[in-house]
Formats: C-alpha cells, sequence, structure tokens
C-alpha cells in the first residue's frame, strides 16, 4: 500500500509540481524582443530630446537675460559638459560679431 | 524569446574564472565579489556551487563586445532587467520634465514677447 502511494506521488505528483510551476513561470510577465526594442527607442529619444531642450534653453537664456530655466535637477554634469560648448561657441559668436 | 539586451552572458574581460560572476555582476548591478562569495558559501554547505557555476559557465555565451554604447546605457539596461514597469515610469518621467521645460520657454515666449520689447527698445 506505501508503495503504492510513493510511486503515485513519484510519477504523478512529482511532474504535475514540475509542470505547473512551469507553465506558471511561462506566463510571468517578462520583457520581449518587441519591448526591449521599445524601451531601447524611448531611453533614446528622450536622451536626444534632454540635449536638444537644453540647447534651446540656453540659446533663449542667451538672448533674453531674464529668461531663467528652472529646473528639478539643477547644475548636472552631464548637463553642463555640453553645456559649457555651447556657452563657448555663443561667446565665440558675439565676439565675431562686434 | 529574450532580446539581446536582456540575456545573461558570461563577462570575459573581468572574470576571474569563466566570468559567470562578473556576468552576474554585469546582469543585476551587484558586485561579482558577492556572487563569488556566494558560490563559494554554497560550494561549502551544500556542494552545489561548483556545478551550478559549470552548468552556468557552458550554458552562458560570453558577451558580444560593443553592446553598450556608454556607461549609462548599461546602467539603464540593468534598471530595465531588476524591473521594467520602474523604468518605464522613469522614462515617463523624464519626457514630463522635457515637457515642461518646453512648456516654460513658451511661456516666456508668449508672456514677454521679447521681439515687440527689442522693437520698442530701437525706437527710443
Amino acid at each position: 500500500m506505501e508503495e503504492a502511494i510513493v510511486i503515485l506521488m513519484l510519477f504523478i505528483g512529482l511532474p504535475w509540481l514540475i509542470l505547473h510551476y512551469m507553465t506558471k513561470w511561462k506566463t510571468a510577465a517578462t520583457i520581449t524582443t518587441d519591448d526591449e526594442v521599445l524601451l531601447e527607442e524611448l531611453y533614446n529619444l528622450a536622451k536626444r530630446l534632454d540635449e536638444r531642450m537644453d540647447t534651446v534653453e540656453r540659446l533663449v537664456a542667451a538672448d533674453n537675460p531674464e529668461f531663467k530655466p528652472a529646473r528639478i535637477v539643477a547644475d548636472r554634469d552631464i548637463d553642463n559638459q555640453p553645456l559649457r560648448e555651447l556657452d563657448r561657441l555663443l561667446a565665440e559668436k558675439k565676439g565675431t560679431l562686434r | 524569446m529574450n532580446g539581446e539586451r536582456t540575456t545573461f552572458y558570461r563577462d570575459k574581460q573581468s572574470a576571474k574564472l569563466m566570468g559567470v560572476c562578473s556576468g552576474l555582476e554585469d546582469y543585476t548591478g551587484i558586485n561579482a565579489i558577492w556572487w563569488r562569495l556566494a558560490f563559494v558559501i554554497l560550494t561549502i554547505t551544500s556542494g552545489i556551487g561548483i556545478p551550478i557555476y559549470f552548468v552556468l559557465g557552458f550554458l552562458a555565451s560570453k558577451k558580444p563586445a560593443h553592446l553598450y554604447v556608454d556607461r549609462d546605457e548599461e546602467k539603464y539596461w540593468q534598471r530595465v532587467r531588476q524591473s521594467p514597469k520602474r523604468t518605464a515610469r522613469e522614462i515617463r518621467a523624464r519626457f514630463r520634465d522635457i515637457d515642461r521645460r518646453l512648456a516654460e520657454v513658451e511661456h516666456h515666449y508668449v508672456s514677454s514677447n521679447p521681439r515687440l520689447s527689442a522693437e520698442i527698445e530701437r525706437l527710443r
């Protein structure tokens, strides 16, 4: 009698358990290749727009001294590096105009 | 099913043996030394550390050389692997930030009309 229970558990219970968790694991939320492409595009787009917005803000601030771009995260190094370059170019341009 | 940025790779460049632990560091963002320590402890306590290591080492392929452009992109994909939902929210926050800043520039031009004031200034 006990042997039968052990065999039943081994050949029905164990595969059942494994298959149950396999289906659960397969239906769990994972990223597909499409999601990955989408996330990559969004990342690049956000980065590009951020850089463009920095440039526009600097250009507007150069033309109108009263315009001060308000930032939540002000003075980030990642923004400052290309902005310094832009400032330098603007200064050069003003120098040649006069 | 997985794309090439969400699969697990062995990182041969900063590897000690096969690059499994440095690959785990690259995948999760948890320092490789903790993974190495975990494998050592697993081996000492239950003995399954070494088999797991070699199974991972033989199943995973090497990390392609130019998978990420820069460090920021690597960090970004690490966050995606940890929680895609949170990353999507972060991206949305970035877009909102850009939208807000653009609205500020627009508001400045609409409300103050700098070209008109410049013309008046010139006429004086």
